[in-house]
């Protein structure tokens, strides 16, 4: 199965578009070489450009729901706007390539495949990881965060929240550098995500998520926070296996908040947790640099509004202070 | 990431011209489908820039496809649809349909088939694939806006130019001018023919800097007199052919009647443009200019430090093909970056925010006995009113 542009047949033998056959170029675009891996909407294939040399490119294949009115709004909104982001270039940001959709055998019972293209990069921050063998350099560290911060800043700049920042979606390219992917398709993975069933890593979300409270751009400080943290560890920082388990990881770790720092309008009471004591983060994270201690700490805050933002973090004298390499 | 601009022998080699239509039809063709989108998008108050967006979206199909196999008006529709929704201001299909049929002949409408919806949705995924997802765009109008805030003179006088280009950017959807140059290019041309129409002669502005001949030196560089004067004529020259008969209706058939290679028009049809009452400009004095690559490099978008895009990189490498640029060639410095650009403008000028607005001291026939400006080049085909 390969994705391709060609002939979107009319559904209907009187159309007037009935032999657009070979009328749009490019029939085939793009040759799958193997998968590289599933996630809650869709999977992502490593593919060959055929139109460009072979390029290896990252092809993410999305299933949209038609509705009565063909493509949902909300998917037409997340496209236009992950191409105008694309025109900004942004370093820290996956290359998003090309947009194109299946052709017609794929839209039966009212579904349009869509296929994004973008650059192929080799590893993420997860294998990244696993692979190092032993603790990163100080250096590496910060140069790695400040990329994270930058992409998190960009997105939130143009109103995007990620909301599942997590080391398997950032990106690490062969100089070291880190990209941000698989963000701005939120709503249209919204709808496609009730038809499967997934399990999605909790380790990254936020308290406020977890309590099903509303959110903001503030989810990523914490998410960001969280895979700092682990880029010194090389270890999850909250490796909960529930909502309620990643619950009692944070406020072990925080300290349980008190009834005032307490959201309105949860169903769940902060009694229902034990009162744990807060740990010091910096037992948690031996051999932390005090000034990325310090930022972690702020990122990693109950209350969302007294979270720094990404601007904030970026001139943070973690990374002022001290030229970068 | 796709590139939308093309020159003029471009714009001549269409697919709908190699599949046998003459540019003559297949600009008409473009004005009505333009047209169309406009009335409908009016009579159902979608804003400027939605109306705008799929005009852009109708014109960018027709370069990848022949209007023989694409009737103009099933598109035109489609394209208004799709620009609703990515515009923010989504419009039912069936409603679209509708007014369609309100605006057209049994005709014209017998184009949309036996189930006008279902090949709206159909044609939808076409013209998706066909502009290649790439659904943000930009139109002149902010850039007017933002360039008469500089500019300094009679508030009157000077509110009265504004609104002129207003329309004539309304009007310059008709042509082929957004396949040809950026949105700052068309904002300052129409800005300046709208300044001459109106004898609003800018001679100060904000910013102003000794570099500076003239105002748009200030957003655009390199702008050459040439090219404004180009822009300008291809807008005027839709007056000069507002006067003609629009033509026969007919549509071009799908291929199963195949006409002959360029057609001829029956006598009843378009006659020749150089017998209609005001002749088109046929052989402008401006020097060839060129778009694209070209020209528009050295045009220089570059130096718009109040563009979002931050500075050379995306305006110029927007035009060059993804692949082979280097990485981290994005070298804006800090990210803070302006809020998106998306955002529409705060509509606080008075201008004509609906279409159907005329302005008010110009109906097109006005335009012809207006002395031509100084620097207009002599217009030879020019008879006799």
């Amino acid at each position: 199965m390969s994705a391709s542009t060609s002939t979107p047949r009319s559904p209907l033998s009187s159309s007037s578009f009935s032999n657009v056959n070979g009328l749009l170029p490019n029939a085939k675009k793009y040759e799958e070489i193997n998968v590289i891996g599933t996630g809650a909407y869709g999977t992502v294939y490593k593919a060959r450009d055929l139109l460009n040399d072979g390029h290896i490119v990252a092809m993410k294949k999305v299933k949209v729901a038609l509705t009565e009115d063909g493509i949902p709004l909300s998917t037409v909104r997340e496209i236009a706007l992950l191409r105008q982001l694309e025109a900004y270039r942004h370093p820290n940001i996956v290359r998003l390539l090309d947009v194109c959709h299946g052709g017609q055998s794929m839209e039966r019972d009212q579904q349009l495949v869509l296929f994004l293209v973008f650059e192929h990069v080799e590893q993420d921050l997860d294998s990244f990881l696993k692979r190092s063998p032993g603790p990163l350099s100080e250096n590496r560290i910060r140069s790695m965060s400040y990329d994270i911060l930058s992409g998190i800043d960009f997105l939130h700049s143009h109103r995007i929240v990620h909301r599942d920042l997590k080391p398997h979606n950032l990106l690490v390219t062969r100089a070291g550098r880190v990209k941000l992917a698989d963000f701005g398709l939120a709503k249209t993975y919204d709808a496609d995500m009730k038809l499967t069933s997934v399990v999605v890593t909790l380790w990254y979300r936020p308290p406020e998520v977890l309590l099903g409270v509303s959110y903001n751009t503030a989810v990523d400080v914490w998410s960001c926070g969280c895979v700092l943290a682990e880029l010194h560890t090389r270890a999850p920082l909250m490796p909960g296996t529930s909502d309620s388990e990643q619950l009692h990881c944070i406020f072990r770790l925080l300290g349980r908040p008190s009834r005032f720092e307490w959201p309105d309008n949860v169903s769940i009471l902060p009694d229902s947790f034990p009162d744990y004591p807060p740990k010091n983060l910096a037992d948690v994270i031996p051999n932390i640099h005090p000034d990325a201690l310090d930022l972690i700490r702020r990122m990693l805050v109950f209350d969302p509004a007294k979270r720094l933002t990404a601007l904030d973090c970026l001139e943070h004298p973690y990374f002022t202070d001290e030229p970068l390499m | 990431m796709p590139y939308w601009y093309y020159d003029k022998k471009d714009l001549q080699n269409t697919p709908s011209f190699r599949d046998g239509i003459s540019n003559e039809n297949e600009n008409r063709y473009r004005k009505e489908g333009a047209r169309f989108i406009i009335d409908t998008g009016s009579k159902m108050d979608l804003g400027y820039n939605t109306v705008a967006t799929g005009v852009v979206y109708f014109h960018r199909f027709y370069m990848f496809h022949s209007f023989r196999t694409f009737p103009r008006y099933i598109t035109a529709c489609c394209c208004l649809f799709l620009a609703g929704k990515v515009e923010e201001t989504p419009k039912k299909c069936k409603d679209i349909i509708k007014v369609a049929r309100s605006l057209l002949t049994d005709q014209k409408f017998s184009t949309f088939g036996e189930d006008p919806k279902e090949e709206v949705m159909t044609l939808e995924r076409i013209l998706l694939q066909t502009i290649k997802f790439d659904l943000q765009v930009e139109h002149p109008y902010g850039y007017l806006l933002k360039y008469a805030k500089c500019l300094k003179g009679d508030k009157t006088k000077l509110q009265k130019m504004v609104q002129m280009a207003w329309t004539f950017v309304n009007d310059s959807l008709c042509t082929t001018l957004c396949l040809q140059w950026e949105p700052e290019v068309i904002a300052v041309a129409l800005m300046f023919l709208a300044g001459k129409l109106s004898k609003f002669e800018v001679v100060d502005w904000n910013g102003r800097i000794p570099k500076h001949n003239a105002w748009w030196d200030m957003f655009v560089e390199d702008i050459t007199m040439e090219l404004l004067e180009d822009i300008c004529h291809q807008v005027l020259d839709l007056y000069s052919m507002q006067a003609q008969p629009s033509g026969g209706d007919s549509p071009p058939i799908p291929s199963t009647t195949k006409p002959p290679k360029n057609e001829k028009k029956p006598p009843s049809g378009t006659p020749p443009t150089s017998v209609s009452p005001v002749a088109p400009v046929v052989n402008k004095t401006a020097t060839p200019v060129k778009n694209g690559a070209g020209m528009g490099v050295g045009m220089g978008m570059e130096p718009r430090p109040e563009l979002p895009r931050a500075g050379a990189g995306a305006g110029a490498e927007a035009r060059f093909p993804l692949y082979g640029a280097p990485p981290g060639a994005y070298c804006a410095p800090p990210p803070r970056l302006p809020p998106p650009p998306r955002l529409p403008p705060p509509p606080r000028l008075p201008l004509p925010l609906v279409y159907s607005e005329p302005p008010p001291s110009y109906p097109p026939v006005l335009v012809p006995p207006v002395p031509p400006p100084p620097y207009y080049p002599p217009r030879p085909y020019y008879p006799p009113p």
